[in-house]
């Protein structure tokens, strides 16, 4: 079976696509997917997560997945960032060290991604000079989205990440994706509440709502990480089942998508020129926690 | 025997990198062990320069299930935090007090937002 990409950016659009293609091929069992890249004209390397994922579910009904017609440009990207040596092709130097490598992982990798973060994207001379709070904070943003992964999406299939820097816009973006329940059908499970999918991203991300029972609480981690994001100034997007939903400078946009993402993707832009300190001016005492 | 127990949260994780919510049921689980015995607990978190709400709510939030907030306050202490880590661990633990004590309030907001989903439909 034959399949045509169109350009794939870091946005809703971008996740339509990628959607679609997943719909296209969600009952194909031991077939030849040829997936014609011809008219991918733009891909925004952290779309690989999303991306990854999708052809990872193909594989794992048994598909042969191939990329074709790559058009330079896109190949040059997604060969720097290892997401084609998944496919076939060789890795390339990255040169201007400007990619956050493609990887997979499993839910009990917790160390492996720590060692990730810290080898590829914090120690990494390329990356820009954040100020270290900055760095602190977006450190632990990502360690939320991916702990929000394991703690949530019940994925056998695994976690699927990458990034790309990009010095002039002084913008990083970032991904994680996973192949689980999504958040719609997480909050149906534990409260009963059966929201639409965008509401349900929504309703995951505000106050004190959670969906965490048990010994364990939760419900912080992406309230924290939309906290960190207003203020950085720059963006988070949430894609969940059939839900879209987007944040930037303190404002929400939530949308239906024509299909479901067969999981959740998390994707954060952030602002590397932020120069806020991110020192707390209010003194809390370690005697006045408990 | 000593009665008071310093525990390096490096020691048990092993690293500096303290995320993952199994690493926090690791500190959770000797923490618990010390306050049952009601041992008092300095818990350091020297050389720790990385957290998350997911390990400090297995590491400490879960403990208000089991212990009184009366209990934990008067046994176990923090030390060698950097304040926003500290401000973190005041949020954890603001939300676990609320989480097991007031699970009404927690199944409240479920039916509010139940509520607002039955009035929009």
């Amino acid at each position: 079976m034959k399949f045509s990409l169109p350009e794939i950016r870091h946005n809703q659009a971008g996740f339509e696509a990628l959607i679609t293609l997943q719909e296209q091929t969600k009952d194909c069992l031991f077939d030849d997917i040829a997936i014609d890249m011809g008219t991918t004209g733009w891909f925004d390397a952290d779309m690989c997560a999303a991306f990854g994922a999708i052809l990872y579910r193909m594989g794992e009904n048994l598909n042969t997945v191939k990329l074709t017609n790559i058009r330079p440009n896109v190949e040059n990207i997604l060969s720097k960032n290892g997401f084609l040596s998944h496919y076939g092709r060789e890795v390339i130097p990255d040169h201007w060290g400007t990619t956050i490598p493609y990887r997979r992982f499993d839910v009990k990798d917790d160390r492996y991604f720590a060692d990730y973060i810290e080898t590829e994207l914090m120690r990494r001379s390329e990356m820009p000079a954040m100020s270290p709070g900055l760095l602190k904070k977006f450190r632990e943003s990502i360690f939320e989205i991916f702990s929000n992964a394991v703690l949530h999406s019940r994925t056998e299939q695994g976690i699927f990440s990458c990034g790309q820097f990009f010095p002039a816009r002084h913008q990083l973006d970032f991904s994680v994706a996973d192949l689980g329940i999504g958040i719609r059908q997480n909050v149906k499970e534990n409260t009963g509440l059966d929201f639409a999918p965008e509401d349900a991203i929504a309703w995951a991300t505000e106050g004190r709502n959670t969906t965490k029972r048990g010994q364990i609480p939760g419900g912080l981690g992406l309230k924290l990480l939309g906290e960190f994001i207003d203020l950085n100034g720059g963006c988070i997007q949430i894609t969940s089942d059939a839900g879209y939903w987007r944040r930037e400078k303190g404002k929400t946009v939530a949308a239906r998508l024509s299909q479901p993402f067969p999981g959740t993707v998390v994707s954060v832009e952030i602002n590397t020129a932020d120069t806020q300190s991110y020192v707390l001016t209010s003194e809390l005492s370690e005697a006045d926690i408990f | 025997m000593s009665q008071n127990l310093e525990l390096s949260i490096f020691e048990i994780v092993g690293s500096p990198l303290c995320v993952a919510s199994s690493d926090g049921q690791k500190v959770h689980d000797r923490l618990a062990a010390a306050l049952r015995e009601g041992r008092s607990v300095m818990l350091s978190f020297h050389n720790i320069t990385t957290l998350t709400s997911a390990f400090l709510n297995a590491a400490i939030g879960q403990l208000y299930g089991a212990f009184s907030e009366e209990q934990i306050r008067s046994l176990l202490k923090v030390q060698d935090m950097q304040p926003d880590d500290l401000a973190l661990l005041k949020r954890v633990v603001e939300t676990a007090k609320q989480y097991f004590k007031d699970p009404q309030k927690f199944d409240q907001a479920v039916q509010e937002a139940q509520g607002d989903d039955n009035n929009g439909a």
